[in-house]
């Protein structure tokens, strides 16, 4: 799994606890045990209650279940971490209010606790509400297949509405607001140049009091009556059971988490913008959250005040909805649609944020009509609540309201319609790049304005009146829902995939998604205008002969959906583990979140951003939207992708040794550097010098790291400021030996060179063999020498140093001796040891001249010493060398060894001149 | 819910910024947007309230509890009038706390703190005692429910608020919290204590006099 790559050391952040993380086992025992005890402590508690003011009976069940699901709910989000700090902080113990130990992921584990980092959270949201979406699906699924023929298929009908019922309470509560919420996120603070949320803390507690909230809706259909479908309207939700009675805690928790989630929004916007961000330089994202946020906060408690009268109408008794009693079952839809229908403005204001991102990015062009858009956002999130009662036309409510009702409706329409413009006027003329994003963003529109259209038939009184409560309001309600919000969540998560993992996915599983997903969508929906048209009812599990076929369609269509699903599952999960590395801005995008790298380090930013312009300014030349500048430890200066900061790696003998490339590759991975290696070799074997930098140059270019290095004839302190001359450089690697080893250490090299640059020297420490030996990459070609008598012949050393001047070789010498006695006699004692010893000589004259080798003598013949350098040392190619006079059957035995690995024969020339060495 | 104000304290670079052009800590604009949310449960319960009084023929109020006695609902409103003059009191007492800390005096910042909180519990004593003695019940008639629904989410909404003051009295009394510069959390409990008091007074005004 992904985590947020460049997590390059914070030290202005560096004040937090520092305490060792703790396993994931901690948090999930604790959350088991207080699950536990807190479902236990609800059972006491209204025992007590009801012991003590004498109700009867005492064993009332719902009450109970209640009160279990309640306090378990709470019990998990207290176990799980979420009010540790919290905690702490009444107790009066010391706190620290930036306290960041809980930021961050470096492994999948920190997505499974407590985590305050919003990037993170982003992350969590998507992945849990995307499983509430295939559960959903599914609910979904099993109503299509009982709805695929007319007459009772295999549920019941009060086990069909508990399908239907928990389908769109989980797609509602569980999937759009929060996957909306989890992509803005991610990404809202980042866009508007803020290191995290404004309250990090209660942003976790925001994701954990969702978890309960799906997982209680999950459960609801399947534990006794939830017929009510996701309006809950009374007298039939009061007269539910279990399954009603979890809808409404889970309600609770769903709308205390968007709660605070959308103060969060707020808050973060209002103060936390970079300098520069005015709020008409702000991104149509921001804007749109910003008002969604404002609907939830005023809207959201209204559906949860029609929740706590339902729920005591049924299980405290009271009469708030029984008419005999004075109650009134038309106060419910007035209390409930005043959130409700706000919330569908809750559900597609974020949407139109990530359209209007999209179409832009993808049009090439500024967004036409930036400040009319933006209003329009707030007319539709003012206007939205003032048209409540147009969902209660036929309900008996009092009739003077039906025409303003009626006329606010379609004024609603304006604004909307405002944005539809832009989103043409931006496309008209634009350089159109069909990415997976745009795609379904271009599919949305489409979708929405036939959505819209079929909306102005319901929000017409007369039509309404004939209409409503058939497949019609079906069929717009998932236009709107389907082809509207659901289509601009995977606009954004296609568009933001490579920003949140730091992988590209698939553009052409993304098109197949799109398509499947459209035709099938359309092809599930589109008819049900036609069926509600002629009077099929909904929420109804059985229907009329003649609807038959019109439903198989719908059913058999509905299919093409979930197979496009499946194929956006697989294309985001191997995409996050295998996809190609994206870069800081795959879309060429203007506003901030494309102007730091994917995903974005630790705290988004280490330096203020500065705006400086709109954010798209498509097509203007010199036009800037923001400028971010680098953290000091970086050295200040504009951050950009490609423009990369300097590091100077100083080492002679080292410098192709693993110890070093390695850190080398740990510190590119940070995304900021480039390195130019410098081997100062003042008096000592210039091609040697330069066929170790040849094999560490390699290595680099194969890890996909921008190298490049010379070899001085001169002393370091000498080539660190010639080398600096020419390119101003950042850092400094000075790679040695051990101290005992190393000469530059004895002359303090370190120092000298930190004074005379002035730069900071990073010491890298380099074990001997570890620099003589060959480092494993598959830019190094690893050669095995089969050789005997020609061991300590300046002719092999002269035809391997040609050889490593061609490309980089690591060299292993295996010296076969085929005694006729092996064991201990004297004769192959000593044989032995004049052959290691001429082994050792070979090894070392070819590490003097820059070529890295090892070797061993080998007790057998030339094919056992094959097999060695095939199964031990791993190598791509076997060389026999021999001389002239030798027999061509050695290379048949080695040959045969070996199997498919490369086999040359090496002829050394006695009379060759030995290679010149050094200068 | 104080708990929310993670922004400032005075030492911490970017978090003690006032939040940009807004000059208002992060945790009072929260304590602020959390208020409009809350008030907009109670908005709800009293529409609820207003819907059910509204169905009652002839404006005929108090409604008839029973029809064969001709007994009606009747709040206490006296003795509630009373209890009401404690809330709006502690509204008062609580300003003074933060008023003291303004000038320095810890001491009197304290005696605000639990004065306010004694008001705030003599009242919910007053009202729980209201409670038992009232002679109906939330089963009685849609009234009932209106009555106790409105009351209790009050009464609980005033025992939050009273959490929150005893939060922060922990810190005035053990971590030394709050100075004249920064007091982000009790200005935000005390803001909080203020809201539920204003609440009382609109819901005493409907429910019990008019």
């Amino acid at each position: 799994m992904a985590t947020h790559a460049p997590t390059h050391a914070h030290t202005e952040h560096g004040h937090g606890h520092h305490a060792p993380p703790k396993p994931l086992w901690y948090w999930w025992k604790r959350a088991i045990v207080w699950t536990i005890s807190g479902a236990i402590a609800g059972i006491a508690l209204v025992y007590f209650f009801r012991l003590v003011f004498g109700m009867d009976p005492l064993w009332q069940p719902q009450a109970y279940y209640a009160a279990i699901t309640m306090f378990a709910g709470m019990g998990f989000v207290i176990g799980i971490g979420c009010f540790d700090w919290w905690w702490a902080y009444l107790r009066g113990k010391r706190v620290d209010f930036e306290d960041h130990s809980l930021h961050g992921a470096k492994s999948w584990r920190d997505y499974l606790r407590p985590n305050t980092d919003h990037k993170v959270i982003g992350i969590q949201y998507m992945v849990a509400t995307f499983s509430f979406f295939v559960v959903g699906g599914l609910l979904a699924e099993l109503v299509r297949l009982e709805l695929a023929q007319p007459g009772m298929q295999f549920a019941d009908a009060e086990t069909y509405n508990g399908y239907f019922s928990a389908h769109a309470t989980i797609m509602i509560f569980g999937f759009v607001i929060p996957s909306f919420a989890g992509l803005a996120n991610y990404v809202l603070p980042v866009m508007i140049g803020a290191k995290d949320m404004a309250f990090p803390r209660l942003n976790a507690l925001s994701f954990w009091l969702l978890l309960p909230a799906g997982v209680m809706l999950a459960v609801a259909p399947f534990v006794g009556s939830f017929s009510s479908g996701w309006t809950a309207y009374p007298p039939l939700s009061v007269q539910g059971t279990t399954g009603q009675t979890l809808f409404e805690c889970a309600v609770q928790f769903a709308g205390a988490s968007s709660i605070a989630t959308a103060l969060n929004f707020l808050v973060t916007i209002m103060t936390m913008r970079a300098p520069g961000m005015t709020v008409w330089r702000m991104p149509l994202l921001v804007w749109a959250n910003a008002t969604t946020s404002g609907l939830v906060v005023f809207g959201t408690p209204f559906i949860a005040g029609s929740q706590f009268m339902t729920f005591f109408d049924r299980v405290v008794g009271t009469n708030f909805f029984n008419a005999a009693n004075g109650g009134d079952v038309i106060m419910y839809q007035h209390v409930f649609w005043f959130y409700s229908h706000p919330a569908v403005y809750i559900m597609m204001l974020p949407g139109f944020g990530i359209i209007s991102e999209v179409v832009s990015t993808f049009a090439r062009k500024p967004i036409f009509g930036y400040r009319a858009v933006a209003f329009s956002t707030v007319a539709i999130a003012l206007l939205g609540f003032g048209v409540w009662a147009h969902h209660m036309f036929v309900s008996g409510m009092a009739s003077w309201l039906r025409i303003p009702m009626m006329i606010t409706t379609i004024v609603i329409a304006v604004p909307t319609g405002v944005k539809i413009f832009s989103w043409l006027g931006t496309i008209w003329n634009g350089k159109i790049h069909l990415k997976t994003p745009m795609i379904w963003a271009l599919g949305f529109i489409f979708t929405f304005v036939i959505g819209g259209l079929s909306g102005v038939f319901l929000g017409t009184l007369t039509s309404d009146i004939a209409l409503t409560d058939t497949y019609f309001v079906v069929a717009h309600i998932h236009y709107v829902f389907f082809g509207g919000s659901v289509f601009t969540i995977f606009a954004g998560t296609y568009y933001w995939f490579p920003k949140m993992t730091g992988k590209m996915y698939s553009e052409t599983l993304g098109k197949w998604h799109f398509w499947l997903t459209f035709v099938g969508f359309n092809g599930t929906f589109f008819p049900q205008h036609w069926l509600g048209a002629l009077g099929m009812p909904r929420r109804v599990a059985d229907y009329d002969e003649r609807f038959a076929d019109m439903n198989l369609i719908v059913s058999i269509s509905s299919l093409g959906m979930v197979i496009g699903t499946a194929i956006f599952f697989y294309n985001m999960i191997y995409s996050w583990k295998k996809g190609a590395p994206a870069p800081w801005n795959p879309w060429r995008g203007r506003s901030l979140e494309w102007l730091v790298s994917s995903p974005p380090s630790l705290f988004n930013f280490d330096a203020e951003p500065q705006v400086v312009g709109g954010p798209y300014q498509y097509g203007i030349p010199g036009a800037r939207h923001a400028v971010v500048y680098a953290g000091d430890h970086l050295g200040g200066g504009e951050l950009t992708e490609t423009e990369k900061r300097t590091i100077l790696v100083v080492a002679n003998r080292t410098i192709a040794s693993s110890g070093l490339l390695d850190q080398v590759r740990a510190k590119a991975a940070e995304g900021f550097w480039r390195f130019t290696l410098v081997v100062p070799a003042k008096g000592e074997d210039h091609r040697a010098a330069e066929r170790r930098l040849q094999i560490a140059l390699a290595v680099l270019a194969e890890a996909g790291i921008d190298a490049s290095g010379t070899v001085e004839d001169l002393s370091p302190l000498e080539a660190v400021k010639r080398v600096q001359e020419e390119e101003p450089a950042h850092e400094i690697f000075l790679a040695t030996l051990p101290l005992a080893e190393s000469a530059w250490m004895r002359q303090d090299m370190v120092d000298r060179i930190r004074k005379a640059s002035g730069l900071a020297v990073t010491r890298v420490t380099v074990l001997g063999d570890d620099a003589r030996t060959a480092v494993r990459s598959g830019a190094v070609r690893r050669v095995a020498v089969i050789a005997n008598d020609t061991i300590g012949d300046a002719g092999l050393v002269a035809a391997l140093r040609s050889r490593a001047d061609e490309q980089p070789l690591g060299v292993v010498i295996l010296c076969p001796l085929s005694l006729d006695s092996p064991g201990c006699s004297d004769d192959a004692d000593r044989a032995r040891d004049e052959a290691t010893v001429r082994t050792r000589a070979l090894i070392e004259q070819l590490q003097d001249s820059g070529i890295q080798a090892a070797g061993e003598v080998v007790d057998g013949d030339p094919g056992a010493a094959a097999k060695i350098a095939r199964t031990d040392y791993g190598v791509d190619t076997v060389l026999v060398a021999s001389y002239r006079r030798s027999t061509g059957w050695v290379v048949g035995q080695v040959r045969a060894a070996v199997g498919d690995t490369a086999v040359e024969h090496v002829v050394v020339d006695t009379e060759a001149p030995a290679a010149p060495s050094g200068a | 819910m104080a708990a929310e104000h993670t922004a400032t304290i005075a030492s911490h670079g970017d978090v003690a910024t006032p939040g940009r052009g807004s000059g208002i800590s992060r945790g009072m604009l929260a304590m602020i947007i959390f208020i409009g949310s809350e008030a907009m449960l109670f908005a709800s319960f009293f529409a609820a309230y207003f819907m059910v009084r509204y169905n009652i023929a002839d404006n005929d109020w108090p409604p008839v509890k029973d029809i064969a006695t001709g007994e009606r609902f009747e709040p206490p409103v006296v003795l509630t009038g009373v209890n009401t003059l404690f809330l709006v009191f502690s509204s008062f007492t609580v300003w003074f706390a933060e008023h003291r800390l303004k000038h320095g005096d810890r001491k009197g910042l304290e005696r605000g703190l639990l004065v306010t909180m004694f008001l705030g519990l003599t009242f919910l004593v007053v009202q729980i005692n209201e409670y038992v003695h009232l002679g109906f019940t939330p089963q009685d008639k849609a009234f009932g429910a209106a009555f106790y629904t409105l009351t209790g989410f009050h009464g609980l909404h005033v025992f939050v608020g009273l959490c929150l003051l005893l939060i922060c009295y922990l810190r005035v009394k053990r971590a030394h919290d709050f100075t004249p510069q920064w007091s982000t959390p009790l200005n935000a409990a005390s803001l909080y204590w203020h809201f539920v008091d204003v609440v009382w007074v609109f819901l005493y005004v409907v429910v019990y006099l008019i």
